[in-house]
């Protein structure tokens, strides 16, 4: 009997010292279970948000990024539409990103504040120049959509 | 809105004291393939073991040992899960018990708390804690893409794979509300990256002016390159003990008066308001006139509630009343300058909104009242995100211990790491200091550890 190696041989970085390559190419099937709903949102150009159905809990704002069960009372949320409009929050230009950053740079992020929304989304401004109290509006990326935070942005109003 | 109770709000108590009786690292670098992760952790432990005037051989101080605490931020880096377990055999602790522990940028901290706490219940008697970071496996881009890993993907990672951006949305609000001027925020780059000059472990020293930092290139506005912390490959060691052990094994225990935690949500975007938690320096009057203009909720994205929360339970643990009167030394968590603005008011070294002043009066600086990161700090020094923590503590062990010159002076230690002490050396060891304080720091404020070190 004898043993073959199979596959490609690995690729050496540095030889003193020794430096190998050890390569990954697979994906991850990423579960995004009861928030699934928010992206499929995103598609139909709606912002969908979480609200707590326990009329005796204090927080009667809206979760955006959304829950499915409130933090405060551990009940159940119920989905219904965010606004679409907002201001700037806060931003920052970036300019030297992650590497999987999938849009162009430089590319403003924003932070935005919602009427009647407790946190203060994150997302990125896809015109315009960012600046404190901006008054914006979201935009739908549903021609050729990633299934991810991505596809909602912000323009100018 | 947040509300706490009394209960959340229990001052956290050891039933026995905690000692610290010895300290170890390696050098820092942006790449080190000469050396793997086992082998750095025992040049760390080596250190701390034969290096601290211990009374042990390191034979003697492995036999006394029950318990061990292992701290890496990010199995992606190493590209190894359960290296601790490699680790833990490579220092020959097998088949002693262990723990790994992971909170982020704040696992060093998390991990010696974790070691305290098994020391103050009575589990364990003598507990190393090791931690490390091996960030030199990928590509910068990549790295940073890592470590957003650690904000949420599902809803914040796209937007830039990049913590400095996250950073930098909260600078660019901290400034709107506060008027920070960019040179304040340059001043403490220009700070920890002169003090890691005068240190053989650190990555990135350097003399800059406040220009130089203004004029560097920006990474995510407003902060620039030299304003953010490095990524390393290292590792550091804090050996702990109860009473009865440290003085078996030492002479020079310091006491770990306090080391506690707290946290905030890990999308900055998830804050939700509160009432301003209060530290034994503030009151009520204290923010009389806080909530005007553009403040009008608290922590918003300009406080760190996590900071805030683990100080308030370590500065009651410790009986600090005033920081700045009570300390003789710090170590920020400075993983970008506008978050130890931050952190300065969330210890209550200057009230909310007036941070700034604790480094434009000078307190910060070696000359001042409370000198702020004298190991250089993550800007200058390291961030191998495992070791960082204990890197902090270790520091502040030699500096309370007066062995700051043992650790930095010696030309033959330069040597060591391939380096020339600098012509212009001078030494930073603080005359007498007797009390000093660190913090550990993850996400945007996720998980932070505050400990309190006290000379006996």
């Amino acid at each position: 009997m004898s043993v073959e190696l199979n596959g490609s041989v690995a690729t050496i970085v540095s030889e003193e010292p020794l430096i190998i390559q050890n390569p990954k190419n697979w994906y991850h099937a990423h579960s995004y279970g009861g928030w699934g709903r928010f992206f499929k949102g995103l598609r139909q150009g709606k912002l969908l948000a979480t609200r707590c159905t326990n009329s005796a809990c204090a927080e009667k704002r809206l979760w955006l990024p959304p829950r499915c069960e409130c933090p405060d009372c551990w009940h159940p949320t119920e989905w219904v539409e965010a606004p679409t409009i907002g201001e700037v929050f806060t931003h920052s230009t970036v300019k030297y990103p992650g590497a999987p950053f999938r849009a162009s740079t430089p590319c403003p992020l924003i932070s935005v504040a919602i009427e009647g929304v407790c946190t203060k989304l994150m997302s990125y401004l896809k015109e315009g120049t960012p600046r404190m109290g901006l008054p914006i509006r979201a935009v739908f990326n549903r021609e050729r959509p990633t299934n991810t935070i991505l596809d909602l942005a912000w323009v100018p109003r | 809105m947040i509300r706490l109770s009394r209960n959340n709000l229990r001052i956290p108590k050891f039933q026995r004291p905690v000692f610290v009786v010895g300290a170890g690292m390696t050098d820092f670098r942006k790449r080190y393939p000469e050396k793997n992760t086992c082998q750095l952790c025992m040049e760390a432990i080596r250190m701390a073991v034969e290096e601290n005037d211990l009374k042990v051989s390191p034979e003697e101080y492995r036999r006394s040992v029950n318990w061990c605490v292992y701290s890496q931020f990010a199995d992606h880096f190493g590209d190894q899960l359960l290296a601790a377990a490699k680790v833990h055999d490579y220092l020959g602790f097998d088949p002693l018990g262990n723990i790994e522990v992971k909170t982020g940028g704040a696992t060093g901290g998390s991990a010696v708390l974790a070691a305290a706490q098994a020391i103050a219940s009575g589990y364990a008697s003598c507990v190393p804690v090791v931690g490390w970071e091996r960030m030199d496996e990928v590509s910068t881009k990549v790295g940073n893409s890592y470590i957003a890993s650690a904000a949420c993907k599902d809803f914040e990672s796209e937007l830039g794979w990049m913590y400095a951006s996250y950073y930098a949305l909260m600078a660019q609000r901290y400034q709107y509300e506060n008027n920070v001027p960019r040179e304040t925020l340059a001043k403490i780059a220009c700070k920890n990256h002169e003090y890691a000059r005068f240190s053989p472990y650190s990555q990135n020293p350097g003399h800059y002016t406040v220009e130089d930092i203004l004029k560097n290139d920006i990474v995510s506005d407003p902060l620039s390159f030299l304003e953010c912390c490095v990524m390393s490959v290292g590792a550091a060691v804090l050996l702990l003990a109860d009473e009865e052990t440290a003085y078996r094994l030492t002479d020079h225990p310091v006491q770990l008066t306090a080391i506690c935690g707290g946290t905030h949500t890990l999308r900055t975007a998830d804050r939700r308001h509160m009432p301003i938690l209060l530290l034994p320096n503030e009151t009520e009057e204290t923010y009389a006139d806080y909530f005007q203009g553009r403040r009008y909720e608290w922590p918003g994205f300009s406080s760190f509630l996590a900071t805030r929360m683990a100080a308030y339970l370590a500065f009651n643990m410790a009986g600090i009343k005033d920081p700045v009167e009570d300390l003789d030394l710090l170590e920020t968590h400075d993983a970008f300058t506008i978050s130890d603005i931050q952190t300065y008011e969330d210890l209550g070294l200057r009230p909310y909104g007036r941070g700034r002043e604790f480094i434009d009066s000078g307190d910060a600086y070696y000359e001042g009242r409370l000198p702020t990161n004298m190991s250089g700090g993550l800007i200058g020094t390291m961030h191998a995100v495992g070791a960082t923590g204990i890197f902090q503590l270790g520091e502040l062990f030699w500096q309370l211990n007066g062995w700051w010159d043992k650790f930095h002076a010696d030309p033959a230690r330069w040597a060591r790491y391939g380096k020339q002490k600098p012509s212009d050396f001078r030494s930073l060891q603080v005359p007498g200091a007797r009390r000093g304080c660190a913090v550990s720091h993850a996400g945007t404020g996720s998980h932070v550890t505050v400990a309190v070190m006290e000379r006996t």
